[in-house]
C-alpha cells in the first residue's frame, strides 16, 4: 500500500498545478478502494479462505504465479489494455487541445458531454457498442461488401469498447493538464518555425505529460480487472484477467487464487503507472 | 536610419517592412485601417496608441498571425502577404516572453535555429553567442521558472535574434516589468538594437518609452496612422489634437482669430491680454493651437511684443520633482498647465489663490492643422509602380 501512496504523492510535489488538482479525487479513490483492497490481501494469503482461522500461507502466489494459462492472460490483458491506452491517448490528445485553445463557447458543451457519456451505465453503453460492432451493426452498415465479423467477439471489439468506456477519464486529467498551457507558447513556436507536429510534440505533450501520467493511473488499474466488457464483447481470444480472477472466485470457489491474482494485478498496475510517470517526466525535460 | 536620409531611398528595397495600405476587421470592428508604414532596415520603430488602437493587430499582421483584409506585406521587397508565420523572416518577443517552461535556456534558445535544421555545432556556437550578447552567459542550464523578469526579458530575446530575423517584433515587452527594470531595460533594448544592426518594430501603450528609444514612431489611434515622424517631431509639431494630447502633456486651446499682422494671428483677451500663435495662413476665423507646459513661463516683468501674455489664477502646485506643475484658471474658463523647472534652491513657488501671468513665445503656440497629415518624411510614401518592381 505505501507504494500507492509514493506514487501519487510525489509528482504533486514537483507539478504543483495539475497535480493540486488532481489530488482531491485521487485521494478519494484511494481511501474507497484501500477497505476492500486489504480484505483481498488477507484472502490472499488465508490457507483455506475465507476461514481466517485455517492459518496463513504463500502457496496461492504460487500456484497463481506459475501457471502458464495465467501468464497467457496476463499477455492478452496487456495487449488489450496497451492498445486501448493508446488509442484512448490519440483521441484525448486532440480533443484536450480542441477543448482548451480552439473550441471557444463550446468547450463546456464537450466537457459536460464526456462526463454524461460516463454517466451513462457501463452495461447499457457495452450492449449499445454491441450493437455497433455486430454483423448487422451500423459498422458494417456503412461498410461495402459482405458483412465483418471479426468486429464483434474479438480482441478489436474490447479493445475499441474499453476505449470508450474510459475516454473521460482520459480526456479529462489532460484536459486539466493543457488548461494550464499559455497559449502564447504555440505562437512562441509558430514564430520560431514550429509546424503542427513539432508544436505537439516538443511544446504540447511535455507539458500535458502531468496529466497523461495521471490519466494512465485512472484508467490503467480499472481496464485490467474490467471483465464485463470483455465478457460482452470479447471472444475466446480476449480472455482478461478480470474475467479469469472472476471466475476463479465464482465458478471455481478459489478465493485464494483469485485474491493473490488480483494483489499480482495490483502490483503490476503500480509498476506500470510508475514506468508510464518516468517517462513523462523524461519527455518532460527531454527536447 | 536617421532623418536627413535622401528622398528616393524609398523606392529601393533598402526597406525592412512595408505595410502597402493594410487594413483589417473583426466582425464590424476595424482593427487596422488603411495603414501605409514603411520601415526602414535598421530602424528602431514604434508603433505607439491606447489599449485597442490597432498596434498589436499591425505587428501581428508583419509576424503572419493575423491576415489582413485588404493591402500587402513586404518584407525585404517581397510580398509575403500570404506566407504562413513559420516561413517568415521576422521573429516576435511577446508580453508574456511565450518562454518554454520544460526547456532550459539554452533549449529555448536552440529551438529555431534546430527547426531550421543547422548543424549541432554551429547551434552550441550561436547559442553561446547570442547569450553573450544579452549577457546571460552561465545561465544555459537554468530554467525560465528560475530566471528573474528581466533575465527572462533577455531570454526572449535571444531566442529571437539567434534566427537572425530581417527584422525583430516586440509586442510591449517591458509591460511585465516594475519601472525601474523597466527604465534600465530600455536603454539595454536600445543598445542592443544598435550593436546588432536590427530592426526593431516595437508595440507600447506608453508614449515615453517610445520616446526614448525609438528613431520613428507611428501614431496610431483606432486602427489609423495619426503620424509618424521622429519623437523630436511627435511632441514639437504633433498633427492632431489626439497626438498633441498622447505625447506628453500639452494646452490645447481654440484660437478665436481677431487679426493677422506679421505673419502672427492673435486673440485679444482684454486689458492687454492676447494668445499669439504663427499665422497658419489658411484664413481660417479659428486655429487650435497646442502650447507645451514647459514652453509657459510665469512673470511678473515686461512681456515681450511677439509673445502671448495672460494672467490667471492658480488652482493648484504639485511638486513633481524636477519641476513643479501649476494648473493656472485664465478669465475665460480655461486652464493652462505650466512646469517651471526647479533649477534654483531659492525659488517661492505661487501659491493656490496667487494671480500670475503667463507668457510665452508667439512661436511656441503650434497650430494644429486639420485632419491627419501625410507621413512628414517624402521617402515614405509608397509608390504604386515601384511597389511593382518587388
Amino acid at each position: 500500500m505505501a507504494a500507492v501512496t509514493t506514487a501519487v504523492g510525489r509528482p504533486r510535489r514537483t507539478r504543483r498545478g495539475v497535480f493540486g488538482i488532481m489530488f482531491a479525487p485521487v485521494t478519494l479513490l484511494i481511501v474507497l478502494f484501500l477497505a476492500p483492497m486489504l480484505i483481498m490481501v488477507q484472502m490472499s494469503i488465508v490457507k483455506y479462505p475465507p476461514d481466517v482461522a485455517s492459518g496463513y500461507t504463500l502457496e496461492h502466489y504460487q500456484t497463481v504465479l506459475t501457471d502458464p494459462i495465467n501468464l497467457r492472460i496476463a499477455w492478452t490483458t496487456l495487449f488489450i489494455g496497451t492498445t486501448s491506452m493508446i488509442l484512448m491517448l490519440a483521441i484525448a490528445l486532440p480533443l484536450g487541445y480542441y477543448m482548451v485553445f480552439r473550441a471557444g463557447k463550446w468547450e463546456l458543451f464537450i466537457l459536460l458531454s464526456l462526463v454524461l457519456a460516463d454517466e451513462l451505465a457501463p452495461v447499457v453503453k457495452i450492449y449499445a457498442w454491441q450493437s455497433i460492432l455486430g454483423r448487422e451493426g451500423i459498422f458494417n452498415w456503412f461498410i461495402p461488401g459482405p458483412p465483418v465479423s471479426w468486429l464483434l467477439f474479438s480482441r478489436f471489439a474490447v479493445v475499441v469498447t474499453l476505449a470508450a468506456t474510459y475516454i473521460t477519464y482520459t480526456t479529462i486529467p489532460i484536459y486539466a493538464a493543457m488548461k494550464a498551457i499559455d497559449p502564447s507558447m504555440f505562437e512562441a513556436a509558430i514564430d520560431l518555425g514550429a509546424g503542427w507536429w513539432t508544436q505537439a510534440r516538443k511544446i504540447l505533450i511535455p507539458l500535458a505529460a502531468p496529466g497523461i501520467f495521471i490519466a494512465m493511473i485512472l484508467v490503467y488499474i480499472p481496464m485490467l480487472t474490467d471483465f464485463v466488457t470483455a465478457d460482452i464483447v470479447g471472444g475466446t481470444g480476449s480472455y482478461m484477467m478480470g474475467q479469469r480472477v472472476r471466475d476463479l472466485i465464482l465458478s471455481g470457489g478459489d478465493w485464494g487464487s483469485g485474491a493473490a491474482l488480483n494483489f499480482v494485478m495490483l502490483v503490476v498496475s503500480i509498476v506500470m503507472s510508475v514506468i508510464a510517470y518516468w517517462l513523462a517526466r523524461l519527455n518532460r525535460i527531454e527536447r | 536610419m536617421k532623418e536627413g536620409t535622401p528622398s528616393m531611398e524609398g523606392t529601393e528595397p533598402g526597406s525592412a517592412i512595408e505595410l502597402d495600405h493594410v487594413t483589417k476587421r473583426f466582425g464590424d470592428v476595424t482593427a487596422v485601417n488603411d495603414v501605409a508604414i514603411e520601415i526602414q532596415t535598421g530602424e528602431f520603430f514604434s508603433l505607439l496608441g491606447p489599449s485597442g488602437c490597432g498596434k498589436t493587430t499591425t505587428l501581428r499582421i508583419i509576424a503572419g498571425f493575423e491576415a489582413p483584409d485588404e493591402g500587402r506585406v513586404l518584407l525585404q521587397g517581397n510580398d509575403v502577404t500570404f506566407v504562413t508565420p513559420q516561413k517568415r523572416n521576422v521573429n516576435m518577443v511577446f508580453q508574456a516572453y511565450g518562454l518554454f517552461p520544460h526547456m532550459t535556456v539554452a533549449e529555448n534558445i536552440a529551438f529555431g535555429p534546430k527547426i531550421k535544421k543547422r548543424p549541432r555545432d554551429e547551434i552550441a556556437r550561436r547559442v553561446t553567442e547570442i547569450l553573450r550578447t544579452v549577457r546571460l552567459e552561465g545561465m544555459e542550464d537554468r530554467r525560465p521558472a528560475q530566471l528573474s523578469g528581466g533575465q527572462q526579458q533577455r531570454v526572449a530575446l535571444a531566442r529571437s535574434l539567434v534566427n537572425g530575423p530581417a527584422a525583430l517584433l516586440l509586442d510591449e515587452p517591458l509591460g511585465a516589468l516594475d519601472l525601474k527594470l523597466r527604465k534600465e531595460m530600455q536603454l539595454e533594448l536600445k543598445e542592443l538594437q544598435m550593436r546588432t544592426g536590427t530592426t526593431f518594430v516595437y508595440v507600447t501603450h506608453d508614449q515615453e518609452e517610445a520616446m526614448t528609444m525609438s528613431d520613428r514612431i507611428a501614431v496610431m489611434n483606432e486602427g489609423l496612422v495619426e503620424q509618424l515622424a521622429t519623437p523630436r517631431e511627435l511632441y514639437s509639431r504633433p498633427a492632431s489634437p489626439f497626438v498633441a494630447g498622447f505625447i506628453g502633456t500639452s494646452n490645447l486651446i481654440t484660437l478665436r482669430i481677431d487679426w493677422r499682422d506679421g505673419g502672427l494671428v492673435g486673440m485679444d483677451l482684454g486689458e492687454g491680454e492676447r494668445i499669439l500663435a504663427p499665422d497658419p495662413g489658411d484664413g481660417a476665423p479659428t486655429a487650435h493651437i497646442t502650447v507645451r507646459p514647459e514652453w509657459i513661463k510665469l512673470a511678473s516683468g515686461e512681456v515681450g511684443p511677439r509673445a502671448s501674455h495672460v494672467g490667471g489664477t492658480v488652482a493648484d502646485v504639485v511638486y513633481l520633482g524636477s519641476v513643479t506643475q501649476f494648473i493656472v484658471l485664465l478669465r475665460t474658463g480655461e486652464r493652462l498647465t505650466v512646469h517651471r523647472l526647479n533649477d534654483e534652491v531659492a525659488l517661492v513657488d505661487p501659491r493656490p489663490g496667487d494671480r500670475v501671468i503667463l507668457h510665452w513665445a508667439a512661436e511656441h503656440s503650434y497650430v494644429i492643422r486639420p485632419g491627419r497629415t501625410e507621413p512628414p518624411r517624402p521617402d515614405l510614401r509608397t509608390d504604386p509602380s515601384a511597389a511593382d518592381e518587388h
